[in-house]
């Protein structure tokens, strides 16, 4: 199988797996344990918690809480900032977020859905104009998990500041971590980020949080952990897994971005344009490439697509209540196009033979559609 | 005293001189249906007993017989032998502590030497004895306590009826191939016909890439939800992916799915006769959708020999919905798969399809070839 899905999750990486595994089935003491086993599993995490939380912001001025995934960091960020007045976000946002400002909205917060670009991209002066002095938070999605359009958050987040000092700023990083070079700026007040996009496992997450930001507050509460942000024993084997993999990720990124932009651009060039448009920015995150085959079924493509080998992603799901995507709606793109999303996502281990066989299969497939 | 389940069975004893082969069918059903927990079945003239099991699994054999065909109705009781002392204690068990109530003997054993009556006025006297905040109350008691005094020495104590699913013991009439959808009313068709005994095989009609993998496996648990009433073992998926490509390229469009029906009822009809199955059985309700018109009926009709049964036929959606929601389907049908993707819909569909027009298009098709490939794709999964 060539797998071009990864902005769904990972292969895990057999390296990190491996090294991992002494705290699976070796040290698998509860790292609240008072001896000396417990006190080696909270070493992993404590090793773990630095590494992961230095490659993207100051240990100085962020700390990290770990989390059950993505949507967690995403729920107990929003539900900790967003307590009165106004709540802006952006139309683009991932389901973790935009859910979550819907429930907002139902406990009596005002929502505001800033529009967005043809790319997916925030429109950023019509998010600031969305915020003022009742904003409690703004959520701003880093790198959209259905274009690859790429949202400059620190100049977002210093722009609403200068609006608002006390706005909350967050972003959803979990498209962007391991995978883009970037550092968290002081106006950042919190970040998530998910392990099992970058090689690791599902049920791992983390929540980074800058330290002057103190209204953070826990939704399990329980033995304490986490500094009693978030309490439950600690997921250890999936924190090394996390750990592991990210030093992998980290090691190579802007080598492994600048292969797989040329991936990209190869897959794409390879596509018959008589078939297929594309919805990705030609810049962005060159993790991602989605294209439309106009009147075709983005899901039944992912099909035929399984079929002949090749795992990608689609924008849509051919369901009947719910028959696009909502992002790309916003994005304004028409009826057929939206029909016919195919998202094709990219990771290291990648090749390019893989990729131009992908290509043909994109093609055969678009071409057999409806007998 | 030992606790029992009471089984009362519906229309087998009106089945004169076959009583024995329903029963028969009866007791293995019962048997079927209470597999995995620990019981003895007994039968007595007229009754099913449950006895000899744990007393936490009651609930859930009264839940499990209560969707057993054929049960009339079931209760909870004591068995115990029939002497007054031994009715008295089982009668303070299930008798309520305060308000009113009565006391209800029902004879079987005639030479019993209380007569009824005098029977429910003794154990009465004690009753108010035992607990002197009850009342009697003969014509609107808010408790009843039932004696049924059996031959062999023994009578039966219980304070409830519980409706039971009625009907006839599934297998009692024949077969049939239910041709079940993701959809609400197709599992109720099926629901209804395994009510008047027919044993059901299910067949389920997919269209991959074009549908998916979870709503097939949604019909399949919609089967297994199923098979808790019908008993079925298992269900058999076709694809006619290449059937709806040939039909949307070659045929009129506002016939797409007038000529999918006649192509699935031929498959049905197929496997049906593999099986020893005598009918088909289809959701189908009169003018729900363009293809459920007397026209659609009569097109789908015309190439099957064997009887169609549509139970639901002239069911309001709102009333097979009601239906669903009791036998547990529901939940299931409405996820959002869908079981036909819209690629094949036509935007106009024909409502009152013309015989002649749709075997004419029908010709542009080399149909055997299509039925034997799709008959070749057939796929059997277990509900176990």
């Amino acid at each position: 199988m060539i797998y071009l899905d990864n902005a769904a999750t990972t292969r895990p990486s057999d390296g990190a797996l491996a090294r991992a595994a002494h705290y699976l089935t070796e040290c698998y003491y509860n790292p609240s344990a008072l001896y000396h086993g417990g006190a080696e599993a909270a070493r992993l995490i404590r090793d773990a918690r630095g590494f992961l939380l230095e490659q993207i912001a100051d240990p100085a001025l962020f700390s990290l809480i770990f989390t059950s995934c993505g949507t967690e960091s995403d729920n107990q960020a929003i539900f900790s900032a967003a307590r009165r007045g106004n709540a802006v976000t952006t139309m683009g946002e991932h389901s973790a977020v935009f859910e979550s400002y819907k429930e907002l909205k139902n406990r009596g917060v005002e929502t505001r859905f800033a529009p967005l670009n043809k790319d997916a991209s925030v429109d950023v002066d019509a998010l600031l104009s969305l915020v003022d002095e009742k904003t409690s938070l703004v959520s701003v999605i880093h790198v959209s998990n259905e274009t690859g359009a790429v949202n400059d958050i620190a100049d977002i987040a210093r722009r609403v500041k200068q609006k608002n000092p006390r706005a909350v700023f967050m972003s959803d990083g979990v498209q962007a971590y391991g995978k883009l070079a970037f550092r968290l700026t002081k106006d950042i007040d919190l970040y998530s980020v998910s392990a099992h996009k970058i090689g690791a496992l599902k049920g791992t997450g983390a929540l980074l949080r800058r330290k002057g930001y103190s209204a953070l507050s826990a939704y399990l509460h329980g033995g304490g952990q986490e500094n009693g942000l978030r309490s439950g024993t600690e997921n250890v084997y999936g924190i090394a897994c996390f750990y592991y993999a990210a030093q992998e990720k980290f090691a190579s990124l802007e080598k492994d971005a600048a292969r797989i932009a040329a991936m990209r651009e190869q897959l794409w060039s390879l596509l018959d344009k008589q078939l297929f448009v594309r919805i990705s920015p030609e810049g962005g995150s060159p993790y991602i490439l989605t294209v439309s085959a106009p009147g075709k079924r983005g899901e039944t493509l992912q099909r035929m697509l399984w079929d002949l080998g090749v795992a990608v992603g689609t924008g849509s799901a051919c369901n009947s209540k719910k028959p696009h995507s909502r992002v790309l709606e916003a994005c304004g793109y028409d009826g057929k196009i939206l029909d016919g999303v195919v998202r094709v996502s990219f990771c290291p281990s990648n090749t390019m033979e893989e990729v131009q066989a992908a290509a043909r299969a994109m093609n055969e497939a678009a071409r057999a559609f409806g007998g | 005293m030992e606790k029992v389940i009471i089984i009362r069975y519906a229309e087998i004893h009106l089945k004169g001189k076959n009583r024995g082969y329903f029963e028969r069918i009866f007791c293995v059903n019962l048997e079927k249906s209470l597999k995995g927990i620990r019981h003895e079945l007994r039968r007595t003239s007229g009754r099913y007993l449950v006895a000899a099991f744990a007393d936490q699994d009651a609930d859930e054999i009264c839940s499990r017989i209560a969707r057993v065909f054929g049960v009339h109705s079931y209760s909870v009781g004591y068995r115990v032998s029939n002497d007054l002392d031994s009715i008295l204690e089982a009668a303070l068990v299930v008798c309520p502590k305060s308000g009113t109530f009565k006391v209800d003997t029902h004879r079987a054993d005639k030479k019993y030497p209380m007569t009824s009556p005098q029977l429910n006025a003794e154990i009465g006297a004690r009753l108010l004895q035992a607990h002197p905040s009850l009342r009697v109350d003969v014509h609107a008691p808010q408790g009843v306590v039932y004696l049924d005094i059996r031959e062999e020495g023994t009578a039966l104590v219980f304070g409830t009826f519980e409706e039971g699913a009625g009907g006839m013991p599934v297998g009692t009439s024949s077969k049939g191939v239910l041709l079940i959808s993701g959809g609400i009313d197709s599992p109720v068709a099926g629901y209804m016909m395994a009510k008047r005994g027919m044993e059901v095989e299910y067949l389920h009609f997919h269209s991959y890439p074009y549908t998916n993998e979870q709503a097939r496996d949604k019909v399949i648990e919609l089967a297994r939800i199923l098979s808790r009433y019908t008993l079925g073992e298992s269900i058999t998926t076709v694809k006619v992916t290449h059937i709806q490509e040939e039909i949307h390229k070659k045929c009129a469009a506002e016939l797409n799915v007038t000529l999918l029906r006649r192509f699935m009822f031929r498959i049905a009809e197929r496997i049906a006769k593999k099986k020893g199955a005598k009918c088909l059985i289809t959701g189908e309700s009169l003018g729900q959708v363009a293809s459920q018109t007397i026209e659609g009926i009569t097109s789908s009709n015309a190439v099957v020999t064997m009887p169609v049964l549509r139970p639901l036929i002239g069911f309001d959606k709102e009333e097979i919905i009601v239906r669903a929601k009791k036998i547990g389907t529901f939940e299931t049908s409405v996820l959002p798969y869908e079981d036909c993707c819209t690629v094949f819909l036509p935007e106009f569909p024909a409502i009152k399809p013309k015989l002649s027009f749709i075997e004419e298009e029908e010709k542009k098709l080399d149909v055997e070839a299509l039925l034997e490939e799709a008959l070749a794709t057939a796929e059997r999964f277990s509900l176990h």
